[in-house]
């Protein structure tokens, strides 16, 4: 038994040496300005991971890929947190990223990390829908409402953006 | 329906990414069922976000690992204890509290009767013992299999790790104790394609807070700093540093922070790393 659990710790040490790099960084590039609040993200992942190891299906993708789903759920919960939200009173509100664009907001310092970089060569319509929905979590619908168009037309820009995304990736 | 299209319809990526609706990832989910080829471009779109991730990580705060640590070692093993929440239940019979019976024929009326209360009582519990008992092994069973689940997932996980690394052999250095440190034990794991040093702390003595443990691989006769350590309860995997070749490992206790060579008459443990081909 014992012998059992220290395999298994040592698996998931190894999880985590392979792996937790490059969740935070997905991590810090939804919390943009707070390390502490990411670190805590981070932790919180990776308990988590532990927790539903057994709930992961091979068959609907890589683990990786349902890691990466796990931290961008826990990033996107912590954002929208009260204590999140709290600690970000004294700074632009989140509202303004929809309306003055993405790049004149907080998140300056990471724009050149990750995905994000990526997305830099998308045109500035399309990245601020991808923006919102994949780094802020709101729906097709929501994004239609605040944005003003059709929840159509959404949609397909989000699409297109991805296959877009998918290109420069390769 | 045309698979192509709907492989460039941009779909695998916003399943993949986690911004499909209920019922597009229904979809998606029943087709890769169906459609190998979906799956090879859902992998291929996987790997590449992956590969993309793994290039752009960032270094993580040393601490959040060990507080993860502490946090599922606490944790594991509370599996079975949790396993039923409610608790049994007890049945109280409640003593007949009718006044002293007449004698005779009454009275044989009243042990008759009472008997016969009795003997539904115990029938009906142990009936209700039995299921409570049947359900707690159904219970058992399925935590059981829950368990070696999450076992073989894990196990299954490192393997896909190891393909990845396209490393086929850890060595597994068993390291003994010395005359000075009987007791003393760790495992060193050691990944001679990546060179990556793993340390797996079993027994190691508490240190004064001045002096910490210093892992050295021994490389044709001269000892290499591998990193020091300190001993905790915990049993904690210690990423130490690289080192491409090792006939075998020490352990010494040294000054905090580490000494450039090792104090051997402070070798706490010893273990050969048997060459692997």
């Amino acid at each position: 038994m014992l012998a059992l659990k220290e395999r298994n710790n040592q698996a998931f040490g190894f999880l985590y040496d392979n792996y937790a790099g490059a969740l935070y960084s997905i991590i810090k590039q939804i919390i943009t300005d707070n390390n502490e609040l990411a670190s805590d993200v981070l932790q919180e992942v990776f308990i988590n991971i532990w927790r539903k190891i057994e709930t992961y299906d091979q068959t609907k993708g890589r683990l990786f890929t349902w890691m990466l789903n796990i931290a961008r759920n826990a990033s996107i919960d912590m954002l929208r947190s009260k204590g999140y939200q709290n600690s970000q009173k004294n700074q632009e509100l989140p509202d303004n990223v929809y309306k003055g664009g993405v790049s004149q907001t907080t998140q300056q310092n990471v724009d050149n990390i990750g995905l994000k970089k990526v997305l830099e060569k998308l045109k500035p319509e399309h990245r601020v829908l991808v923006e919102l929905a994949y780094f802020k979590g709101f729906t097709h619908e929501e994004i239609a409402d605040m944005m003003s168009i059709p929840l159509g037309t959404v949609k397909t820009r989000i699409r297109n953006a991805l296959l877009q995304l998918r290109e420069y990736l390769k | 329906m045309n698979l192509k299209d709907y492989i460039e319809s941009g779909i695998i990526e916003s399943y993949v990414m986690g911004l499909a609706t209920g019922s597009e990832r229904a979809e998606f989910e029943r087709l890769c069922a169906q459609y190998p080829e979906l799956v090879a471009a859902r992998r291929k779109f996987e790997e590449s976000i992956e590969a993309s991730a793994k290039e752009q990580a960032l270094p993580t705060p040393p601490e959040v690992k060990v507080k993860i640590f502490e946090a599922i070692g606490k944790s594991a093993p509370s599996s079975l204890s949790s396993t039923s929440s409610n608790p049994p239940k007890i049945h109280t019979m409640e003593n007949s509290k009718s006044p002293a019976p007449a004698r005779g024929l009454g009275m044989l009326r009243f042990v008759a009767a009472a008997a016969v209360i009795l003997l539904i009582g115990m029938v009906w519990l142990y009936f209700q013992a039995k299921q409570q008992n049947q359900d707690l092994t159904k219970e058992n069973d399925g935590l059981k299999t829950q368990r070696d689940t999450a076992q073989n997932i894990l196990n299954r996980i490192v393997q896909e790790q190891k393909q990845t690394i396209g490393d086929p052999n850890t060595t597994v250095v068993n390291m003994v104790g010395t005359k000075s440190a009987p007791k003393s034990s760790a495992n060193v794991y050691w990944d001679s394609a990546s060179s990556s040093v793993y340390l797996v702390v079993k027994n190691m003595p508490q240190l004064p807070n001045d002096q910490q443990y210093q892992l050295w691989a021994l490389i044709d006769g001269k000892p290499n700093d591998l990193g020091v350590f300190d001993a905790t309860n915990e049993k904690l995997i210690l990423k130490m540093k690289n080192t491409k070749k090792a006939q075998a490992f020490a352990i010494t206790i040294e000054k905090r922070g580490g000494a450039p060579s090792p104090t051997l008459e402070k070798m706490q443990s010893m273990g050969k790393a048997t060459q692997t081909q």
